[in-house]
């Protein structure tokens, strides 16, 4: 029996299965996503303003994804008990604080109180949250939980939530990258908002940060006469950087379209599938137990492999 | 005047002289295309680690010849990887495969539509690398050519697999040898995965995420399956045929070539990435079971040396190829090490997958080619090369060439990977840390470049020398024939 | 070593042959127990194929206990704006800084009546006010106009129990009414004009 034919749809079929899982599958599902809403209700995400549009074509032409990734990880998500208002009843408070929190003494527990409001415990499970809420409110004191996504990520502060598809419903191309020889971007819009000081950092980047590895790109930029007054676009550099007298440093349209999409990157609005309160990143801040030093561990995914 | 009167002796006395007469038909048929694929392959060499030496010193120089916008990093590094791909890796494998199904089939190559497919391959990696140094990089790792510098390598590929497909279905020799199967799915896989890539990502992008997920599924696909497919073809001829042992065993290959293909094309989506989950977990699994590929490939190899390794180092060819194999195992063992969660968390976003896939491209595919055309070049020619000795010279340049450029990858990358998971470590102090490892792997560059140099040159020199011997005979010829009928020579 | 270098070309050996031998039973089993793994990882950390699942979370049911709780005050949401839209000026520890914002730690305005508080991001500030016994005479942009009655309520909810402050929580309702009042005035509120209003 002539086997060839067999074989051949065999291996065919074999390959061909990673394009339906792979491709066709995603295609389906992901790549058909439209608009959600945050847990706020608003509509998410919202377009990118055209310059900013503009702006991601200039940083895909220049490489900029073979050194920075678009995608914050996370490697868990914790509850934070926020305890928001005293109450009438101290003493009460203060012993229901020291239940949900054994190895609080008195007058740690006192010390608390008096930085109302301030987040005093941290759970990994609904249930103890729940139950920690119910414990605190008492004599009209007011607690509440906080969900609080966490991992390296987050804690060195790139972004207060991980990414999901959603994110980049609007981007094209998604330039997500995939190594980290310079920070993580995809909240970057929220971490510096400053136009000026992308301008500056992209001219000279070792001036915005010290050893700094980035290399400049003088190109986005122009030196121009300057008129009697400086305009409002000339980078204000050091002297050892500035133009001479009478020339001023100027971004050219690609340069400030470039900052406009930097500016524009954000990814911390609550969502459904990647639920945060919003409330800051900062870790809890709790008496004299640094609970926050086990944030990375706090993760309730399964047991790893 | 047809190839096979050309005035250079035929190579090869085979076992028997009507196999010898038949070996040195293909080979003399597959002079020209052959040099043609591996001289332009040589050039694309050149050019992709001189871009890839520049792209290596600005690491940890970042103002190195940071002015011109054509040659800022961001566009260099794309320029150097997707050139040594398509320039090299590519189209070297069409021609070693060609020679390889050609001979394992007994069948004949026919030039012309090879000849015109290297054209357009080569037209499509000029526009490529142009495209991307002038900024039109489509964005994504191995897919960076333009929408039009992807046409002309799909037509160029299309001219040479057409060929090749149907010499197969031409073969004189029925029976499949392993390598033909091999290269066999190579050869079907390469057009579908391309074009699905280059139209759903490049030409008309899909929405979202959904081009990254198609462009991590493409780039596993062709360096891992394709290359794999390709390399490993061509390991299992050059072993038993330069030992002069037998494969051992079919079977063993078989299983190889199974596993290969059904998990190594699901591997390549990241575990990080910003996907719903079952996408990256299935991934996993197929990288844990791509293990079955690598021990298979490591048993085959043992047993058809018989355990006496020393055997792969007799030959210089081997030699390239043994190390290929060492790479491949070794990137092997990388990629399911990144798959373990404890240990990927660290690599993740590092100089690890780097050089993890360098390991492949280059330490295992390109060493493996290097390795195919210092056995086929001089079959094809009937002579040794001009410079029999650069050889040796480029087989330890690229050797330490990967041992000083990629291991100091993996090591800084894991360095990297445990300050990047320390949020206490400044991310300025994070880019520090990993300058030393940048500093030794950019010396491995320049070994490697002057290793590439070598073999252009050789390959440079005796093409010159047989265009020289070419027009010598022709006009030697032409004399003959004008001479006066009663005067013979 | 080099013998194969050096020797002329023309010697040719015939094609490799395979032997046909057998696959060792071991590989099969390995490949069974790695499938078998497999199967379990994949079990434990795909969602099996929800769309909405995304590590670390393990199914929907899973990511329905992670929802933030709605309703009431959102103070962490109120932290969170003021650190972004507010801290700018007046600092993260309502401090205030000299020539730019007057600080909201144990301020009158701060924590004392609402309506007269909830003016100032409604419409603005602007001209001399006394503040903690000092004067200052800056302008305040209306920063809460654009912002949602839950934000704003939040927001200044968050202000009026932070750093010492110990004032009355402002309800979502209580901007609304507010915001109806102020309607669509252009004119920031001035010092005078604010102390006119009745305190309740």
């Amino acid at each position: 029996m002539n086997y060839g034919p067999l074989i051949f749809l065999a291996a065919f079929f074999a390959l061909a299965s990673s394009w339906f899982g792979v491709v066709l599958t995603p295609q389906l599902n992901v790549g058909q996503l439209q608009q959600t809403n945050t847990l706020n209700g608003a509509l998410y995400p919202v377009a990118r303003p055209g310059t900013a549009q503009q702006g991601l074509q200039v940083y895909r032409a220049n490489g900029c994804a073979q050194c920075h990734s678009q995608q914050i990880g996370q490697s868990g998500t914790v509850f934070d008990v926020l305890l928001a208002n005293a109450g009438t009843n101290r003493a009460a408070l203060s012993e229901a604080l020291q239940k949900v929190k054994p190895t609080l003494s008195a007058a740690d527990a006192d010390q608390l109180l008096s930085r109302i409001p301030v987040e005093v415990a941290r759970f990994t499970r609904r249930e103890e949250a729940d139950a920690a809420v119910k414990t605190l409110s008492v004599g009209g004191a007011k607690a509440q939980f906080l969900v609080c996504p966490v991992g390296p990520d987050i804690t060195r502060g790139w972004g207060k939530r991980r990414n999901v598809a959603e994110d980049y419903l609007f981007d094209s191309p998604t330039l997500l990258g995939s190594v980290r020889i310079g920070p993580d971007l995809a909240n970057v819009g929220v971490r510096q908002p400053d136009i000026n000081w992308h301008l500056r950092h992209l001219y000279a980047p070792k001036s915005e940060v010290k050893g700094s590895t980035m290399p400049s790109y003088p190109y986005l930029f122009e030196k121009r006469k300057a008129g009697r007054q400086p305009s409002s676009e000339a980078l204000a550099l050091t002297s050892e950087l500035a133009a001479e007298k009478g020339w001023e440093i100027v971004p050219t349209p690609e340069g400030k379209a470039l900052v406009a999409y930097l500016v524009s990157l954000r990814s911390d609005a609550p969502l459904f599938i990647s639920p945060i309160s919003l409330a800051s990143a900062a870790p809890a801040e709790v008496g004299t137990n640094a609970s926050a030093a086990n944030a990375s561990a706090a993760t309730n995914a399964p047991a790893s492999k | 005047m047809s190839a096979t009167e050309s005035p250079i002796p035929s190579s090869s006395v085979g076992s028997s002289p009507g196999c010898g007469a038949l070996s040195s038909g293909i080979d003399s048929s597959s002079r020209l295309p052959l040099l043609i694929l591996f001289g332009a392959g040589a050039f694309w060499l050149v050019v992709s680690s001189l871009l890839g030496l520049i792209s290596s010193i600005k690491f940890h120089s970042p103002n190195f010849l940071a002015e011109p916008a054509w040659l800022t990093y961001g566009r260099v590094r794309p320029a150097f990887a997707d050139s040594l791909l398509y320039g090299f890796c590519l189209q070297v494998a069409l021609a070693a495969g060609l020679w390889l199904a050609a001979r394992l089939g007994r069948t004949v190559i026919k030039p012309l539509p090879i000849i015109a497919g290297a054209k357009l391959l080569n037209i499509g990696v000029v526009l490529g690398v142009l495209g991307i140094l002038s900024g039109d990089a489509s964005g994504f790792d191995t897919l960076n050519f333009p929408r039009y510098a992807a046409a002309f390598i799909f037509g160029g590929y299309f001219l040479i697999g057409v060929p090749a497909v149907l010499m197969f279905h031409r073969r004189a020799v029925r029976t499949l040898y392993v390598s033909q199967w091999f290269l066999l799915a190579a050869l079907f896989w390469f057009p579908w995965i391309y074009s699905t890539a280059n139209l759903l990502v490049v030409a008309f992008p899909l929405r979202g995420v959904a081009q990254p997920i198609i462009a991590w599924w493409y780039a596993a696909n062709f360096q891992f399956v394709w290359m794999g497919l390709v390399g490993l073809a061509i390991t299992f001829y050059l072993v038993p045929k330069v030992t002069g042992r037998e494969l051992v065993s079919q079977n063993l290959a078989l299983f190889a070539f199974w596993t290969l293909i059904l998990f190594g094309s699901w591997t390549g989506i990241p575990r990080s990435a910003p996907v719903p989950a079952y996408l990256p977990s299935i991934s996993t699994v197929a990288t844990v079971l791509t293990t079955l590929v690598f021990v298979s490939v490591a048993l085959v190899i043992w047993k058809t040396v018989d355990g006496k390794i020393g055997l792969l180092w007799d030959s210089l060819s081997l030699r390239f190829v043994t190390v290929g194999l060492v790479c491949f195992l070794t990137a092997g063992l990388m990629n399911i090490a990144d798959s373990v969660a404890a240990f990927g968390a660290i690599t993740n976003f590092t100089w690890f997958t780097i050089a993890q896939t360098q390991l492949l491209s280059y330490g295992f595919f390109s060493m493996t080619l290097f390795g195919a055309m210092y056995f086929i070049t001089p079959q094809i020619v009937g002579r040794e090369l001009p410079f029999p000795k650069w050889a040796g010279v480029h087989f330890w340049m690229a050797t330490l060439g990967i041992l000083f450029g990629l291991a100091p990858l993996a090591l800084g990358g894991i360095v990297q990977g445990r300050n990047l998971l320390n949020a206490e470590v400044a991310f300025v102090d994070v880019a520090k840390s990993t300058l030393m490892f940048l500093r030794v792997s950019t010396l491995g560059d320049v070994l490697i470049l002057v290793g590439h140099g070598l073999l252009f040159v050789n390959l440079l020199v005796l093409g010159l020398r047989l265009v020289r011997i070419t027009c010598q005979a022709f006009l030697a010829e032409a004399i003959s024939e004008a001479q006066p009928a009663g005067v013979k020579s | 070593m080099n013998a194969n270098l050096n020797q002329p070309v023309m010697v040719d050996v015939a094609e490799p042959k395979a032997v046909s031998g057998q696959v060792p039973v071991w590989l099969f089993l390995l490949g069974f127990v790695l499938l078998f793994w497999g199967m379990y990882y994949f079990d434990q950390r795909s969602g099996w194929f929800k769309t909405e699942v995304y590590s670390p979370y393990i199914s929907v049911a899973d990511l329905q206990r992670f929802q933030p709780p709605t309703g009431g005050v959102d103070l962490g949401r109120g932290r969170a704006i003021y650190e972004n839209v507010c801290a700018l000026c007046h600092n993260p520890d309502g401090a205030g800084k000299p020539n730019q914002a007057p600080p909201l730690a144990g301020s009158e305005w701060a924590t004392g009546s609402p309506a007269r508080m909830l003016r100032i991001p409604l419409a603005g500030l602007t001209g001399p006010i006394d503040v903690k016994g000092q004067q200052w005479n800056l302008a305040m942009p209306a920063m809460g106009a654009q912002m949602s009655d839950e934000d704003l309520a939040a927001t200044l909810s968050y202000i009026r129990l932070s750093w010492g402050n110990k004032a009355s929580e402002i309800t979502p309702e209580m901007v609304k009414a507010i915001r109806a009042q102020v309607g669509n005035r252009s004119q920031p509120f001035t010092g005078p004009e604010l102390l006119s209003i009745p305190e309740k």
